[in-house]
């Protein structure tokens, strides 16, 4: 067996109270493709992010070819020969692929970069000038650009964050023979950072599992492990569920019919889809990030209005109404991007808590503070939120608080209709659990939930009903209690029994 | 007599072109200097200031030393040098650029009305001449033949710009500091340091810019000589659309705007001249307009001008 | 070799604008009194007469505040603007036309009671200023264009302009060598309150008071801040950003347009290139040394005003008046650098 390239260990790292790594374990072989699979949120990206230098981590040491690392940086790991592909590309759109590959200070072909180029577009299958603009390139010929910018930078440990997830099929087919040609011809070591099964068994030799910032499963060997072993371990155990499922169900709250949506890049990010949630129901929608689940909560919630097909709350079409019409027929919306979209950055925790109603608070151009602050307050004793200093802005809050001060927000009016998005996601446990607790109880309340979420456990434990979500359409629909994690996790990677 | 008339227009006219070149030299510079801050992502609303600030400290020395060498040396290297406020304030404590420019402006009028108090009025006993030794020019040819050696370096600067900036490991790299921080940090390109530097050659270019103002446009100094210089110089790069040769053709068009101004009533024509002192502005807001509605925003701008970078390390 | 990582604080002191502003004068003053030694003059001297003459008097603190009604209403127009995080460099300009448009309606109106024909012209310089930065404001929203170098660029339209008026068809035959516009009637002239100091000031106190609400207290403001916040959370609270910004630029140009308006009744009487000596550009250090607060405005605009008047009469003892600008860019200079210790944390990383 090869010595390891890299070896990693004990590495721990916590953002305030949460624990992104916690006593991890990992190591590189030369010249091997290794998969790196979890959930989004089990501490994948923030394992990378220490690799390539951009986190510092609390415990643990690094060895790199034998040698201990003491300190590392952006710098330094790129020095070391480490080099990563993020899922936002790092390209200059305005210049050509050449300017794009050879400008960096590490890049090695400076004096032969034509048979450079040459060799490597053969190897990606990439038919361009290197002349041609980043900006005139596809999302596939892009990623190629990039993964290329990394052999060009000298770098032999190669961190691929979710490279297909902007692929083809044809495309990463196209892909796996190009990293395969990489890691024998050049012995370059590579790891593919992913949530999808499929691709993980075709690309690597050897599949590392993590889960809430343990790593799982170390050094398994793709052949000999199965599909439904790395689900258990992917998922964990999912508990049986703990709360009441006798809950009464009245009148049909919301409905969404034959939605399509083509977005700005012209792809197909919704077919077809249609669903119906009653008063006291809790439907979940499981799927992988990026299928179309965003799309489909911000058309119900008016954000998006050019789509094809209807949406009715409380019998009422709002098809192509904004948001506050929605607003008055008491629907809630508690979006996947916390800061940034349910918050605004940069604005004071007081501000940010009134988001929802701050019409209510108002008296003709007047907005009186005190009903604000009352309301704030409200807000603060119900969830129990810590906000030590309501004029600070809203990032002096926990991720747990801000969260809570979100679901506060829009549930403190009882809505009829929820919208909830992966309402859980990088949450510590005990945070967790206070935010289910208040979905159950809104449920118990009469309210129509509609819960996004990637946490199976989650979606079995809190829905009456459960649909999967692929590729922009409902590829399962099924009631919880005759769901299994299996089929539901197969659906989710696109296996579709 | 017609002969005569004719000849009259004919210098009229050399002399027009002459007063284009010597305009459209003053605002290129500048505006070339500028254009390089630019592309490295520093916007600088200081440009008038620095020219100011260039001005008054060459005319100073010219009238001091009478070495017209020094005194274009000392006002490059005093106008960077109060550039690198700018730089120090936006690009190391990463402040808002737009302020910081500002009143780099106010500061570089009032400093060099403060300093050059003393030196209103006096005159200037050199004066930079022409190259080439042409009295009585009759031809454009020898209108240009004899413009200034800052003429001279002027077109020298924006050939080596163009090339540097296109064509070089060294350009290419500032101006992918100018289009994206993150990208350029990925590539391990020095941010701050570029910036920084770029910053100042802006403002010894517009040091030279201010030099060529006092010691051969207006040969004396005033307060408030620069007269809005800067800010056409600005709109210059706009114009330009970030690119140095079509910067320069804005600076001719510009400065023959300029040197028209005065001299419309000669030519019979009603026109105001303060109509005229106006257009720069009214087209480069035009050509912006139209280009981020017909170019679905492509400018030409650096997409990352104005924005503080620092690497989130945690 | 050592090495910095700068990192943002999470908690910012709530006095750090307020300090900054201090920080940032001491420097000012600090660099103000280098420039007096070399000079050879005794900074104490020059101060405390820069003290005497700017409040020392009814008069001369009226003279004070006078100068600040341009530099207060021209800096709250500019944080009304900033409350969407869109800049107003177009003050200058505003100021201009503000005053443009005033002359343009006295020209052309006639009203028997004088207090309601003031309205008018007060009202007509305030819509002026709107018209000024109507375009930018319009070209923003609609295609997204620059409002910095569109407002940059107007005020040398405007100041064009103005030359081209006083020099043509406003051009006052009895001002031989001076252009500027006929003076408008002394009945339009606001009056006073005390001593030299106009009801101007009054008028600024009032919509110093004004802007206050609208920033702090009303939905109006509370919307524009989530808006200048994150345009994705404004969508997401049905908030349209475009239409807060359109309003906001307006509201703000027309700010800028009363001051110049109130500088024609009150202390020009006619327009002129004197309407504004860069009171549109001293407004953004006002506004900006503030955090762009309209109270810090008030009273950070009456201190530049004391130092303007201050620094207008310390010349006849034979300082130059330019240090008094000095003055007010280094205190902004200085804060800006204050603030970045109140808003960065460096560590310090041993380098191995």
């Amino acid at each position: 067996m090869k010595n390891p390239i890299l070896e990693a260990k004990g590495i721990s790292k916590s953002f305030g109270n949460i624990k992104a790594l916690d006593d991890v374990d990992f190591f590189l072989k030369k010249g091997i493709i290794h998969g790196l699979l979890g959930e989004n949120g089990a501490g994948k990206s923030s394992l990378m992010n220490i690799l390539s230098g951009i986190y510092i981590p609390e415990k643990g040491t690094l060895t790199i070819n034998g040698q201990l690392i003491k300190r590392l940086n952006p710098d330094l790991a790129s020095s070391y020969g480490i080099g990563m592909v993020h899922q936002e590309f790092r390209l200059i759109d305005s210049f050509s692929i050449k300017d794009n590959l050879t400008l960096s200070k590490s890049n090695i072909y400076q004096n032969d970069f034509n048979e450079a180029f040459a060799k490597y577009s053969d190897i990606f299958a990439l038919n361009l000038n290197s002349m041609t603009p980043i900006s005139e390139l596809s999302v596939g010929e892009k990623q190629k650009v990039e993964i290329m910018k990394l052999i060009f930078n000298n770098s032999s440990i190669m961190l691929l964050d979710e490279p297909t997830a902007v692929l083809t099929p044809q495309e990463t087919v196209q892909l796996k023979e190009s990293l395969e040609t990489l890691s024998q011809e050049d012995e370059k070591t590579i790891v593919l950072i992913t949530h999808k099964l499929k691709e993980i068994k075709d690309f690597t030799e050897t599949i590392y599992v993590m889960k809430n910032g343990k790593m799982v499963a170390k050094d398994l060997d793709t052949k000999a492990v199965s599909d439904t072993q790395l689900i258990e371990l992917m998922m964990g155990e999912v508990k049986t569920s703990k709360f009441d499922k006798n809950n009464f169900k009245g009148d049909t709250k919301l409905e969404a019919v034959d939605i399509s949506f083509t977005s700005e890049q012209d792809i197909k990010t919704l077919q077809n889809v249609s669903l119906e949630i009653k008063s006291g129901e809790v439907l979940g929608v499981a799927g992988v990030s990026g299928n179309g689940q965003v799309e489909l909560a911000n058309i119900i919630c008016g954000i998006i209005k050019d789509f094809e097909g209807r949406v009715i709350v409380k019998t009422k079409d709002v098809t192509g109404k904004g948001v506050k019409s929605r607003k008055k027929l008491n629907l809630s919306y508690i979006p996947e991007n916390r800061l940034g979209v349910g918050l605004a950055p940069g604005v004071s925790v007081l501000d940010n808590s009134a988001i929802k109603e701050y019409f209510q608070a108002s008296f003709g151009p007047h907005l009186s503070k005190n009903v604000l602050l009352n309301s704030l307050n409200d807000l603060i004793n119900k969830f129990s939120i810590k906000a030590p200093d309501i004029k600070a802005e809203i990032s002096t809050l926990s991720g747990g608080n801000m969260q809570k001060l979100l679901m506060g927000r829009e549930l403190i009016s009882n809505p009829d209709v929820i919208i909830a998005a992966q309402p859980t996601r990088g949450l510590d446990v005990s945070a967790v659990d206070s935010i289910h607790n208040l979905i159950i109880d809104q449920r118990d309340k009469g309210s129509a939930i509609l819960l996004i979420s990637e946490d199976l456990d989650e979606l079995f434990k809190l829905s009456d009903r459960l649909i999967v979500m692929y590729e922009g359409k409902v590829i399962t629909e099924i009631e919880t209690e005759l769901a299994t994690v299996e089929n539901i996790g197969l659906a989710m990677a696109g296996i579709n029994e | 007599m017609k002969l005569k008339e004719l000849k009259m227009i004919d210098v009229q006219f050399l002399g027009l072109i002459n007063a284009t070149l010597q305009a459209a030299t003053l605002l290129f510079i500048a505006a070339l200097g500028e254009l390089i801050a630019e592309k490295s992502g520093v916007l600088n609303l200081g440009v008038e200031g620095m020219i100011s600030i260039g001005a008054v400290s060459g005319f100073i020395t010219a009238i001091n030393t009478e070495n017209l060498f020094l005194s274009i040396l000392v006002g490059i290297v005093s106008a960077s040098l109060f550039s690198s406020i700018h730089a120090f304030v936006t690009v190391i404590l990463k402040q808002d650029q737009t302020v910081s420019g500002l009143i780099l402006t106010i500061l570089g009028l009032s400093l060099s009305s403060l300093i050059g108090k003393k030196y209103v009025g006096k005159k200037l006993n050199t004066k930079l001449e022409g190259v080439f030794d042409i009295e009585n020019p009759s031809n454009i040819l020898e209108i240009i033949l004899g413009q200034n050696i800052i003429f001279y370096i002027a077109i020298i600067l924006m050939i080596v710009t163009a090339f540097v900036l296109k064509r070089t490991m060294f350009g290419r790299r500032i101006e992918a500091i100018g289009e994206d921080l993150k990208s350029a940090d990925s590539m391990g390109l020095k941010i701050g340091k570029t910036q920084f530097i770029a910053t100042c050659v802006g403002g010894a270019f517009a040091g030279l810019s201010g030099v060529y103002l006092t010691l051969s446009y207006v040969p004396y100094w005033t307060d408030g000589m620069t007269s809005g210089r800067g800010w056409i110089a600005l709109a210059l790069v706009i114009f330009g659309g970030w690119k140095p040769y079509r910067t320069a053709f804005g600076a001719l068009l510009f400065g023959f705007l300029e040197a028209l101004g005065p001299r419309l009533q000669t030519y019979g024509f009603e026109m105001s001249p303060y109509i005229v002192k106006i257009t720069p502005y009214v087209i480069t807001i035009i050509v912006l307009i139209l280009l981020t509605i017909f170019k679905n925003g492509d400018t030409g701008a650096p997409k990352n001008i104005g924005i503080p970078f620092f690497r989130e390390n945690r | 070799m050592n090495k910095f990582i700068i990192s943002k604080k999470l908690y910012r002191n709530e006095l750090a604008t307020f300090y900054s502003f201090l920080i940032g004068f001491l420097i000012a003053i600090v660099i103000g009194s280098i420039i007096l030694l070399i000079q050879s003059k005794n900074p104490f001297d020059v101060f405390s007469l820069m003290l005497k003459l700017s409040i020392g008097s009814v008069n001369s603190l009226s003279n004070s505040l006078n100068k600040a009604i341009p530099l207060i209403l021209a800096g709250l127009g500019i944080a009304i603007i900033n409350s969407v995080k869109l800049w107003n460099i177009g003050a200058e300009g505003q100021i201009f036309f503000g005053a443009i448009a005033l002359n343009f309606v006295y020209i052309n109106t006639s009203i028997e009671n004088s207090y309601l024909y003031i309205l008018l012209l007060l009202a007509s310089g305030f819509i002026g200023g709107s018209i000024c930065i109507f375009l930018p404001a319009l070209s923003k929203v609609l295609f997204g264009v620059n409002e910095i170098i569109t407002t940059l660029l107007t005020n040398y339209i405007v100041f064009g302009l103005t030359i081209y008026l006083i020099n043509g068809v406003w051009k006052d035959p009895n001002s031989l060598n001076f252009p500027a516009a006929a003076y408008v009637s002394e009945s339009v002239y606001l009056p006073t309150v005390v001593g030299k100091l106009s009801s101007g000031f009054l008028i600024c106190i009032l919509f110093t008071l004004i802007a206050y609400y609208i920033k702090d207290k009303s939905v109006f403001g509370y919307e524009m801040r989530i808006a200048g916040g994150s345009t994705l959370t404004a969508v997401y609270a049905g908030i349209s950003a475009k239409q807060k910004s359109f309003v906001a630029m307006l509201i703000g140009g027309g700010f800028a347009g009363l001051a110049g308006a109130i500088e024609l009744l009150s202390q020009t009487h006619r327009v002129s290139t004197g309407i504004s000596q860069g009171f549109g550009y001293t407004a953004i250090i006002v506004a900006a040394i503030t955090g762009m607060r309209p109270l810090g405005i008030f009273l950070v605009g009456s201190l530049f005003g004391a130092l303007a008047i201050g620094g207008s009469v310390i010349q006849t003892i034979g300082v130059s008046s330019y240090i008094s600008d000095i003055i007010q860019a280094t205190t902004l200079f200085g804060a800006l650098i204050a603030q970045f210790f109140f808003s960065y944390e460096i560590k310090r990383v041993k380098d191995d």
